[in-house]
């Protein structure tokens, strides 16, 4: 059953979840939203609401798959998501990481492990960042350029998942010597709001937009 | 509350005993067992929740010792740099008291907050970590140590639970981290 309908105030879902606010972003709608339900404001904002409910819905629920995703939305709207999301990546999320593990390395000396943690942060870097060079070279070009039946999705972010699940974890449980904790947090923070971000759209694209080009190549 | 617990000291000269028996007793409260031998060490192994041991014997036995990593502390003759990366409990005979007494009191606090051994790794579960950190493909993990590829398999995902780590590259890491390759 979704968390949210068409009639729910918008504005109390995103008090209930901040880390909506880059997920309506994307989609749209900026802060100041008002009390409107999510049906109201999506007609103010020109949205199509039912796509909008989808993509919360399956980005906050893991248990959430939207019916008739093929019969619902365009492959447009949700490639549009989608590239709104890997630019927010490459824009906001990593540099913001890197410049945070940066200070962190210099300012905590080198009586620690960081340096190797930072090292499997850049591979894991490089690996999602293939991933995206992919969607927006070949991917997306394919679906929204008609030749859905020649392309195939990229399963490199299942590792990138898992690369970020474990780098936290070396965080949380393998972090060894001296280093600054307010940078550290920072750092920590981060990767933990990137890694349930790429979960998050892991999941609309296995459940949005996989659905939609499968129609599209049995049509 | 560490009473029925025991230390063992396996190889080490009879000051050398002596005075990690000194050391040992200003924190640990319970049992304290010395060794001259592997050999003399080996039937009581099973009974010893904590190994002090010599450079020399590790390296001798390093299956044994090994999967028991994190309740090892090794004594090496030779000079040792107190900040070395290999991730093993170590004091070297170059140090001064107040560091050998920081590394014992994190052997008794490692002993005094464990449970059970779990998460411990066999040592055929270390030898399949060591080649995946290697780079090797299952096919030829199970070629290097004529077990199935179902079986890496198996141990694979045995890894993943008791570490709690998903990736193959955080496996590899983790082996780095922990002196194991």
């Amino acid at each position: 059953m979704a968390l949210y309908n068409r009639d729910s105030k918008l504005s109390e879902a995103i008090m209930a979840h901040p880390n909506l606010i880059p997920v309506v972003n994307r989609l749209g709608i900026r802060l100041g939203v008002g009390d409107g339900t999510i049906c109201s404001v999506c007609d103010c904002c020109n949205i199509d609401a039912d796509f909008f409910l989808s993509v919360i819905n399956t980005f906050l629920d893991e248990e959430y798959f939207p019916s008739d995703a093929a019969g619902t939305f365009s492959l447009e709207k949700t490639v549009d998501y989608l590239q709104k999301t890997n630019n927010y990546y490459l824009k906001v999320q990593l540099p913001n990481i890197d410049r945070h593990f940066g200070s962190l390395v210099e300012r905590s000396g080198s009586d620690n492990n960081l340096h190797l943690l930072r090292k499997f942060y850049q591979d894991m870097r490089s690996q999602l960042t293939e991933c995206l060079s992919y969607d927006e070279d070949i991917l997306f070009p394919a679906l929204t350029g008609g030749s859905a039946d020649s392309v195939e999705f990229n399963s490199g972010y299942s590792e990138v998942e898992e690369k970020l699940h474990d780098l936290l974890f070396f965080f949380v449980e393998h972090l060894k010597g001296e280093y600054d904790l307010n940078l550290c947090t920072a750092v920590v923070t981060a990767v933990f709001s990137l890694e349930k971000d790429v979960c998050q759209n892991n999941r609309i694209r296995n459940r949005i937009l996989r659905p939609l080009v499968e129609s599209l190549r049995q049509s | 509350m560490n009473d029925n617990r025991c230390i063992s000291i396996i190889g080490l000269s009879s000051l050398e005993s002596l005075g990690m028996r000194f050391a040992l007793r200003e924190s640990w409260n319970g049992r304290i067992e010395t060794f001259s031998s592997f050999e003399e060490f080996i039937p009581f192994a099973e009974k010893m929740d904590a190994f002090i041991v010599s450079s020399d014997i590790y390296a001798c036995n390093i299956d044994f010792f090994l999967p028991r990593k994190q309740k090892t502390l090794l004594i090496s003759r030779v000079a040792v740099n107190r900040d070395h990366p290999s991730g093993y409990n170590i004091i070297s005979n170059n140090w001064d008291l107040a560091e050998i007494k920081g590394t014992l009191d994190r052997l008794i606090s490692i002993l005094e907050n464990s449970e059970e051994p779990k998460g411990e790794l066999s040592a055929r579960e270390i030898d399949v970590l060591r080649l995946i950190a290697a780079g090797k493909l299952n096919k030829e993990i199970a070629d290097t140590l004529c077990i199935s590829v179902n079986t890496v398999i198996t141990h694979r995902k045995n890894l993943s639970s008791k570490l709690g780590i998903k990736s193959a590259s955080g496996l590899s890491l983790y082996a780095m981290m922990n002196g194991i390759i």
